[in-house]
């Protein structure tokens, strides 16, 4: 079991804190771990030009850190971005990271339950799975928008959604389920 | 009435978002005293001020943008943190968006114009809908009498727009037709999708035998 963390935070010692305790649970449980500090990388957003798919398939061509993120994704089992929510949707630096992953999927759409999807361009995509920090007017409705966009941002990237947790809800049931995963 | 349209479009000036909105403005500008500023998100990248600034005194104000990865590109997601200096401080200002999909089907867009509208009451604007339209990519190679359609029908909404300051909601409907595509019909639609934008492309740069590589591995 390989888990990759995608380290969104924006240093709000609450969720450094839960980051942590998960990187030790995982230790104790012998999961092997990679961190990605997205703060600490470079890479541009996604200019949508399709090169990715067109031009060099299957890689970027921008030469910066995205070519980490898609190096590190693929061979993981499990993707777990860490990021505060920032007006009802995780912070731009994870959205942008999750935009620079399109080269491992195919241009090709198939029929996938009864709508178009992208194809696979590999046989294996980690499951994804993300720890999110509350902001002080998240509510129900913020929370079922985020579930249901990142289930379909699952599906079009070939994955499934494991789970999302929000930190207030501690880290136990988190090394549960990366455990039943 | 002066619109402020925010091109959220990575492409910046080549975009699709910019193609559609353009039908939309010719039909919004039909109205005599009508205006409108145009900004492109990418060119503003970090900090946005110019498009804070604009946004502050405006009436209107227009984000468009492609769907990625089931939500707005990452780019605009910066777009919209920088808009939190203005949270709570406009509570007149109404605010649309367009995001539009590549594909066939516009369904996919219904999840981010939920957290679009969200989006709004948290900042405290006042919601003026959203331009919702999958089948976008590709716009140069599909049939013209399709992609006239939808132009003209960008051009009627942004018209009726221009008359009255809202959207209508009939015509949002049938612009979004197919919200769903039956499976069978899909499986036509890849077909043709695939073949003649996807191959072609590839094929013109040489590389349609590298089609399915792997450059980082299987089994690594």
């Amino acid at each position: 079991m390989k888990v990759l963390i995608l380290n969104g935070s924006n240093g709000s010692p609450g969720l450094d804190a839960v980051i942590d305790g998960l990187k030790s649970g995982m230790k104790e449980r012998n999961i092997e771990t990679t961190e990605l500090k997205l703060n600490e990388m470079k890479y541009s957003p996604c200019r949508g030009c399709f090169n990715c798919w067109v031009k060099t398939p299957g890689t970027c061509v921008f030469r910066d850190d995205g070519d980490i993120l898609c190096r590190e994704l693929i061979k993981s089992d499990m993707v777990i971005a860490a990021a505060p929510l920032i007006l009802g949707y995780p912070a731009a630096t994870v959205k942008n990271a999750l935009d620079r992953i399109i080269p491992l999927i195919h241009p090709y759409i198939e029929e996938v339950d009864g709508e178009a999807h992208h194809r696979k361009r590999y046989n294996k995509y980690p499951a994804m799975a993300f720890m999110l920090e509350k902001e002080s007017d998240t509510d129900a409705e913020d929370i079922e928008i985020v579930k249901d966009i990142f289930t379909r941002a699952a599906i079009n990237l070939r994955s499934r959604l494991a789970f999302i947790k929000y930190t207030d809800e501690g880290i136990k049931g988190v090394l549960d389920e990366i455990n039943i995963c | 009435m002066k619109l402020t349209f925010v091109n959220g479009s990575p492409r910046g000036v080549s975009s699709n978002t910019g193609k559609l909105m353009e039908h939309f403005i010719n039909g919004f500008l039909e109205t005599q005293g009508n205006s409108v500023e145009t900004f492109y998100m990418i060119k503003e990248r970090p900090g946005f001020e110019s498009i804070i600034n604009a946004v502050s005194p405006a009436e209107t104000v227009l984000l468009g943008f492609p769907l990625y990865v089931d939500a707005m590109p990452g780019s605009v997601k910066e777009f919209i943190e920088a808009l939190a200096a203005l949270k709570g401080k406009l509570p007149g200002l109404k605010m649309m968006f367009l995001v539009q999909n590549g594909f066939p089907e516009t369904c996919h867009n219904r999840y981010v114009e939920r957290y679009c509208e969200k989006l709004t009451h948290r900042l405290g604007f006042t919601y003026g809908g959203a331009i919702c339209k999958g089948g976008c990519e590709g716009l140069s190679v599909q049939p013209p009498v399709l992609v006239d359609k939808v132009f003209r029908l960008f051009n009627e909404i942004g018209r009726a727009f221009g008359q009255t300051g809202n959207l209508d909601n009939a015509m949002l409907v049938k612009l979004a037709h197919p919200e769903h595509v039956k499976a069978e019909n899909i499986k036509q639609v890849a077909q043709m999708v695939n073949g003649f934008l996807w191959d072609q492309w590839m094929k013109k740069n040489g590389v349609e035998h590298l089609s399915f590589a792997k450059p980082y591995g299987e089994d690594l």
